[in-house]
């Protein structure tokens, strides 16, 4: 007994510096912003906040899920030996390597009013009389601009995370439903689907944090434009802090951004974890 | 504040890194500052003859990045930590404010005396002075200004504009989108889009603060300069909807490559404009901004300078420099290498720089006439209040009125926040 309360000792020992790291690096700024943080009895009446945390879930909304719809389908392909799957899965990749602000300036060509691609694209396809659209001159379109190109880069990292998940799943259930006459379309809602969902979670909640946090894509494609209608969260409290000057009110702001968060993680863990529970 | 100053550096320098530790001890002076990319190598060459001269004193100039708003929060992290990183700022026109509301800044006034200001544009010293004291000595004058198709109005038998229905005017008559365009000008929200406002709010009498600090930006005169841009897009079609994702370069290759009657940019896109193997060389003329009926138009005024940080331990070797590097010698010296509009009057003059540039002589006009943006330590949340609203009205989401009483209201909301 007393040999196992030892252990119990040393095994903190072992946890010590990794926990003071932590600590450091979590604990002591979040205490920080807390201390600094003031003008609070702005915060509800602030037109500007408002807007950017509308548009943030907005933007936060579709890019998760359409980032887990795609992302699931092209795990499971990845998944399924076929020739040449190494090349594939590394060329999946491709986008999510390559460096943010950098896919911003050329997605700001791809949708630019006299010469971009995607204008043509609709073009051709006859879905619109003349080629030349100003995609980001329009708060609708601008929103949907920012979000393709955030689903673009960011699928296949949600493919890889769901792809590790995909991958513990036994192949004998499979097989045991395939007996029981199970179909694949079955066998996806049965087996897959609730085998998944912890990682399903994980990845919703790892991706939502990010999501929320967007700040270099939007800077470069929209900064935030036309009429603010793109502004996100990140982008008010790299203003309130860097260019009003205003630390105050910047760690107020990113103190309502971490409660957000901490809503979205805790409502992604009660919707997933219901049923074990 | 000192341990908030100090909290902000130390955070600050884990993001960005931090500049060159102090240097102790005998030997050169050494004098720091922070620029973009030195074009033309204009810096280089006055560092090298001010060195010649001043044994003493080294200089070392930090190329930063091109885009000013980064140079700006660089300058700022340093400041805010009271550093003595660099002991020169070259400085924009519209960050005087802020940074000497910060009292960043060492006041120049012992030095730079009211009589030697008069050798300046007025412009640029207006806006090198905060609360009363001057911060800055400028270097580079810059405003915005008219471009127009020369040979398109003449062959129309048409004069330049003489005020803003004028211009609407003629660019209806001569445009035939997509393929000719009326009006280019700055329309992305970003700061561009305030210069270009401004000065059609100017040129209707209208102001952003009043000499008491009132907000004055929802008066009438305010609301129909915005209606006018609005219309250019909405109503009259002579400016593209894409303009709303406009900065000075599209807003240049649209006219560049013939596809505009007229185009509002500053004084740099000259020399490309006239470039070899630009389509419209030699065909392009430039003119004050125009205004409101019977009212001469403004202009926006940006520009640079020198300024003295208040940490540095060298303030007279630094002002040293900052007179030598704004002699009229150095200023021919920036302007041939590198492109560098003078700030000094006696070089608009100068029948050497004269027979080189004879556009010198409307820059003149358009330049003596320039106004700085609102001199208000809060500058940077009223242009984006204004660069919100004035977006949105392009875009058709609020109308002129809505949209100018909303960045009036803000910007009460945050002045009355931060007074209490």
């Amino acid at each position: 007994m007393r040999d196992e309360g030892a252990q119990v000792w040393i095994n903190w020992g072992f946890a010590v510096p990794a926990l003071a790291l932590m600590g450091l690096v979590n604990l002591i700024p979040i205490g920080q912003a807390f201390y600094f943080a003031d003008g609070f009895a702005a915060l509800p009446v602030d037109a500007r906040l408002i807007e950017s945390l509308k548009n943030t879930a907005v933007f936060t909304g579709l890019t998760v899920s359409l980032e887990l719809v795609l992302g699931l389908a092209m795990a499971m392909v990845l998944l399924k030996p076929f020739p040449g799957r190494g090349w594939v899965r590394a060329a999946v990749l491709i986008p999510w390597a390559l460096p943010t602000a950098i896919m911003a300036m050329a997605w700001q060509w791809i949708f630019n009013a006299e010469y971009g691609v995607m204008g043509d694209l609709f073009f051709r396809v006859g879905l619109v009389s003349s080629p030349q659209i100003a995609w980001l001159a329009k708060p609708g379109p601008a929103m949907a601009a920012c979000v393709l190109a955030d689903v673009w880069k960011t699928t296949p990292f949600m493919a890889l995370l769901l792809m590790s998940g995909l991958a513990t799943i036994p192949d004998d259930l499979y097989e045991a439903a395939e007996i029981d006459g199970a179909g694949s379309v079955r066998q996806f809602f049965v087996i897959t689907l609730p085998m998944l969902k912890p990682t399903i979670a994980l990845a919703v909640i790892f991706r939502a944090i990010q999501s929320f946090g967007v700040f270099d894509l939007v800077w470069v494609l929209t900064g935030g434009g036309p009429g603010g209608k793109t502004q996100m969260i990140a982008l008010y409290v790299y203003d309130t802090v860097y260019r009003y000057l205003d630390l105050g009110y910047g760690c107020a702001l990113t103190i309502v951004m971490a409660g957000c968060l901490l809503v979205m993680s805790g409502f992604v863990l009660l919707v997933t974890g219901r049923e074990e529970a | 504040m000192r341990a908030r100053a100090f909290l902000i550096s130390a955070v600050l320098s884990f993001a960005g890194g931090c500049g060159p530790s102090e240097r102790g001890g005998s030997g050169p002076v050494v004098l720091r500052y922070l620029s973009g990319p030195d074009i033309g190598g204009a810096s280089a060459e006055i560092i090298k003859r001010f060195e010649a001269e001043n044994p003493g004193i080294k200089v070392e100039m930090v190329e930063g990045p091109a885009a000013t708003n980064i140079r700006e929060n660089m300058y700022s992290t340093s400041f805010m930590g009271g550093e003595a990183t660099y002991d020169l700022a070259y400085m924009d026109v519209v960050w005087v404010p802020k940074f000497a509301a910060q009292g960043w800044l060492r006041p120049l006034d012992d030095w730079f005396t009211p009589k030697m200001q008069t050798e300046f544009l007025p412009g640029d010293v207006l806006g090198s002075t905060y609360g009363g004291k001057i911060y800055r000595i400028p270097v580079q004058s810059d405003g915005g200004m008219l471009y127009y198709r020369k040979d398109l109005i003449a062959q129309a038998g048409l004069k330049p504009p003489k005020d803003w229905p004028d211009l609407v005017r003629i660019a209806k008559k001569l445009q035939n989108p997509p393929a000719l365009w009326g009006y280019a000008f700055q329309g992305k929200q970003y700061e561009g889009l305030v210069c270009d406002y401004l000065e059609l709010m100017w040129g209707n009498g209208g102001r952003v603060v009043g000499e008491d600090g009132k907000i004055l930006v929802d008066s009438p005169e305010a609301i129909e300069a915005l209606r006018w841009l609005v219309d250019a897009v909405r109503k009259h079609g002579i400016s593209p909807e894409g303009v709303l994702t406009f900065q000075e370069e599209e807003a240049r290759h649209l006219f560049q490559e013939g596809k505009a009657v007229f185009m509002r940019n500053w004084p740099y896109a000259w020399n490309l404009v006239n470039g070899e193997g630009s389509p419209v060389k030699g065909k392009v003329g430039i003119m004050p901004m125009v205004g409101a009926e019977g009212r001469g138009g403004a202009a926006t005024l940006g520009g640079w300078g020198w300024s003295i940080s208040a940490y540095s331990k060298h303030p007279e070797e630094a002002w040293k420099f900052a007179q030598f590097a704004t002699t009229v010698e150095m200023l021919k010296i920036s302007y041939e290498k590198g492109g560098i509009i003078p700030a000094r009057r006696s070089l608009f003059k100068d029948p050497e720089v004269l027979a080189k540039s004879p556009h010198f002589k409307e820059l003149y006009d358009v330049l003596t006439d320039a106004r700085p943006r609102p001199v208000h330590p809060m500058y940077a949340r009223i242009s984006d209040a204004l660069q919100l609203h004035v977006s949105a009205a392009l875009a058709g989401q609020e109308t002129p009125e809505e949209a100018m009483k909303g960045a009036a209201d803000e910007m009460r909301a945050f002045i009355e926040r931060r007074r209490k």
